[in-house]
């Protein structure tokens, strides 16, 4: 028999404690790879390509303060912009709905290419929706969602509006980080409430990425000391604001995942322990036979480590084969647009996977270690 | 019958070396799951904490909350002075437009900022929310730019505090006074006077309004008025339903808390049939000498089911006397999904909660013990008490 296969026999020995033992690791890593993946969605919101170039402007207050239509002009001349849109959160519900899972936002559909460059809409849809003042651009996934097609009805219902949308569909896109957005005509918005001269935000795009940091002093100082000050950030340092206001529960995650791994590392260590104790006799014969103490304690952390490896296989590749599989807007009430478990996650639980393998070795090496041939040989089990 | 039960809880403590790991793991599984479940309690709890009975809360029809409202002057005035509003004794009706203004601000702790609720409102406003009383300072002074916050509010943001300045909407403001609202949805917003509000914010309108009917039938009277108005469009509700139904934070909460506590307990639950199965091998004698002495199998399957839910029992209730000891009442807060604005409140741990989770830890307990169990009591006799 062969040393690997010596080790293999004797971790599936009592093959019911291997089971329990390979499932209890696998639970707890599917777990800890799910609390990962929902932190990651709160602190590390998907990048679009385009978003290094785009700056997000908002009024001083809060987003749930309008922004005046006259800064336009005033915008335009500040040096770096190249291009903006307005950009107002409707925020209503499709018909029927009770809750809407994705975003609709008015804005200009002739900035579009400018401003949203990676969305990715054939010519001539583009140009049907340019023509028709009451129509709206639907994003691939909420398009294949509530199957609809161009041409077909989309109406909304306003929540923080109270003015509904008779939306006709003019157009699919995709291409960008979340293809669920819908957009529409300011000018319809405009239209419906009686012309408020406001908008929710202005979303422009910089010349190029250099200059940036300067361009959003410069729109930050155009408007300060007016009765509307705004904001300017990147696109990015925009939505982890939206991340930060979530505030205790990134932390209870975070904690929860702490929790997780330790009751894991207590509950499996003790398992395995359990399953050395029960051997010292056996481990003791092959001290007799020569064997160094050093071998004994490898074949220790070898059957623990292939254990715990067997259930990092099984939890963690389970939970990402689950969630490259699931509906994640529907099941998680339209929170998160996906859940991806990435390369870095898999290996942040690889290694508490390894960890595992070697803490819960200790103690049984430990005793393997200091064990007299003779006592050990005289233990009844 | 009970000298097998006095067999079992003896084996428990006597052999607490093996089974602490099942307890202590099943205790952090039951942790979990209660300190969860209780942040959904503490919002549950804060919004049907807030108002008083005998207001009415008047909104835009179609809006789903105070902050998308929009009250204007004229309707303001037209229910003002609408004869079933109660009035004070000055001859005042007590009623008040408020404004909610939604402000961002920094955070105390240095972690970004969050949005605040600004509530704009008349001094009859204050008059009709008992539950906020002032703790320090004093209450603002109409037209001198001052605030009035929550205390448990001014915790967690930077410029909160007592004296402390903050500038929004081009004005500087200064707080003034903290008040408590006795755990209701107060807690998260900062009192300015309306009017003030109303023009630091560029706002013309008043989002919502809060009233006293004179008597219970003038209630139903107002109520009447206002809908059957169809100059108005406005939704009457009591103040109270109102903010009862402002719980949609909790649910992801929820959902959250009892997923985590499933996948959790399965893990605990192949960990805790491991011990069990290692203690009825190691038991095996025992077993036998019991059923020597007559026990039946049914009886020893039953003993060892008991001694899983007494070990899971033990877990449980040390999981929630964690939670309780570490977290009960401590403040915390997450954004509110109907206001938009952060929302204030506590680890809230009941005793249906402590309770509940007991009982999931005896569940998981027992699921874990039946296979062990059935192998305990199909042990053949003679061959256990040769084994060594």
């Amino acid at each position: 028999m062969t040393i690997p296969g010596f080790i293999l026999k004797n971790a599936f020995r009592n093959k019911r404690r291997a089971a329990l033992c390979v499932l209890s690791v696998a639970a707890s890593l599917f777990l800890l790879v799910s609390l990962l993946v929902v932190l990651n969605e709160f602190t590390n919101p998907p990048e679009d390509a385009g978003a290094s170039l785009r700056i997000a402007v908002r009024n001083k207050v809060s987003l749930a303060t309008p922004l005046p239509v006259r800064q336009r002009p005033q915008i335009m001349k500040i040096e770096g912009v190249e291009a903006l849109t307005p950009l107002s959160f409707f925020g209503g519900l499709y018909k029927g709905e009770e809750n809407t899972f994705f975003a609709q936002f008015a804005m200009e559909p002739e900035q579009l290419e400018m401003v949203f460059g990676e969305a990715k809409l054939p010519r001539d849809q583009l140009a049907a929706w340019i023509a028709n003042r009451t129509s709206c651009i639907v994003g691939a996934d909420t398009a294949k969602r509530y199957n609809v097609k161009v041409g077909d009805k989309f109406p909304l219902v306003g929540q923080i509006y109270p003015v509904d949308l008779d939306l006709t569909v003019a157009g699919i896109y995709e291409g960008t980080t979340d293809d669920r957005n819908v957009f529409f005509h300011h000018k319809y918005l405009d239209e419906l409430l009686g012309d408020p001269g406001t908008v929710g935000m202005w979303y422009l795009k910089a010349r190029s990425a250099e200059e940036v940091p300067a361009t959003i002093d410069r729109l930050n100082a155009a408007f300060a000391n007016t009765s509307a000050e705004v904001l300017a950030e990147t696109e990015r340092a925009f939505q982890l604001s939206f991340m930060s206001m979530w505030a205790n529960i990134k932390v209870l995650i975070s904690s929860i995942c702490s929790v997780v791994v330790f009751a894991l590392v207590l509950v499996s260590a003790s398992t395995m322990s359990m399953a050395i104790r029960e051997r010292l006799r056996e481990l003791s014969v092959l001290k007799a036979l020569g064997f160094r103490r050093h071998e004994l304690v490898s074949f220790i952390l070898a059957e623990s480590f292939g254990l715990s490896a067997v259930g990092f296989v099984l939890g963690a590749g389970g939970a990402w084969l689950l969630y490259g599989s699931i509906d994640a807007p529907t099941l998680t009430g339209g929170i998160f647009p996906i859940l991806e478990v990435t390369p870095r996650i898999l290996g942040t639980a690889a290694l508490v996977a390894a960890a595992l393998g070697v803490v819960s070795s200790v103690a049984p090496a430990i005793s393997v270690a200091r064990l007299s041939v003779v006592a050990g040989l005289k233990t009844l089990d | 019958m009970l000298h097998l039960f006095k067999y079992h809880y003896r084996s428990v403590v006597v052999r607490w070396r093996s089974t602490i790991a099942t307890v202590l793991g099943l205790a952090l599984v039951i942790a979990v799951f209660v300190l969860i479940q209780s942040l959904a309690v503490g919002i549950e709890k804060s919004s049907g904490n807030t108002g008083d009975p005998r207001n009415l809360l008047i909104t835009r029809q179609g809006a789903l909350a105070e902050t998308t409202s929009v009250v204007t002057r004229e309707q303001f005035n037209i229910i003002r002075y609408l004869p079933a509003v109660a009035r004070d004794a000055a001859g005042t009706p007590l009623a008040s437009g408020d404004v909610l203004i939604i402000v961002n601000l920094p955070r105390r702790d240095g972690t970004g900022s969050a949005n605040v609720m600004l509530r704009g409102l008349a001094p009859a406003g204050i008059a009709l929310r008992p539950q906020v009383s002032l703790v320090e300072g004093r209450w603002f002074e109409p037209g001198r730019r001052e605030v009035v916050a929550s205390r448990r509010l001014a915790n967690r943001f930077a410029d909160l505090h007592l004296g402390g300045k903050f500038k929004s909407g081009g004005v500087e403001l200064t707080v003034v006074g903290l008040f408590d609202g006795q755990r209701s949805a107060f807690d998260s917003e900062l009192w300015l006077d309306a009017d003030e509000a109303r023009s630091a914010f560029e706002r013309p309108d008043y989002s919502s309004m809060l009233l006293r009917p004179a008597t219970d039938d003038a209630l139903a009277e107002i109520r009447k008025a206002l809908e059957a108005d169809r100059r108005l469009k406005m939704k009457v509700v009591r103040e109270v339903d109102y903010y009862k139904e402002q719980t949609r934070t909790a649910g992801p909460i929820k959902w959250l808390g009892n997923g985590l506590a499933i996948v959790m307990s399965i893990g605990a639950l192949f960990a805790a049939m491991n011990t069990l199965y290692a203690s009825v091998g190691a038991r095996t004698r025992e077993i036998g000498t019991l059923r020597v002495l007559g026990y039946r199998r049914r009886s020893i399957l039953l003993g060892f089911l008991l001694e899983g839910a007494l070990i899971a029992g033990f877990g449980g209730a040390l999981g929630c006397a964690i939670a309780y000891f570490g977290w009960n009442g401590y403040s915390t807060g997450t954004l509110g999904w109907e206001t938009f604005t952060e929302v204030v409140f506590d680890f809230q741990i009941t005793p249906a909660l402590a309770a509940k989770g007991i009982l999931f830890a005896i569940g998981v307990g027992l699921i874990g013990s039946f296979l062990p169990a059935l192998r305990a009591a199909r042990l053949p006799v003679i061959a256990s008490l040769k084994s060594a």
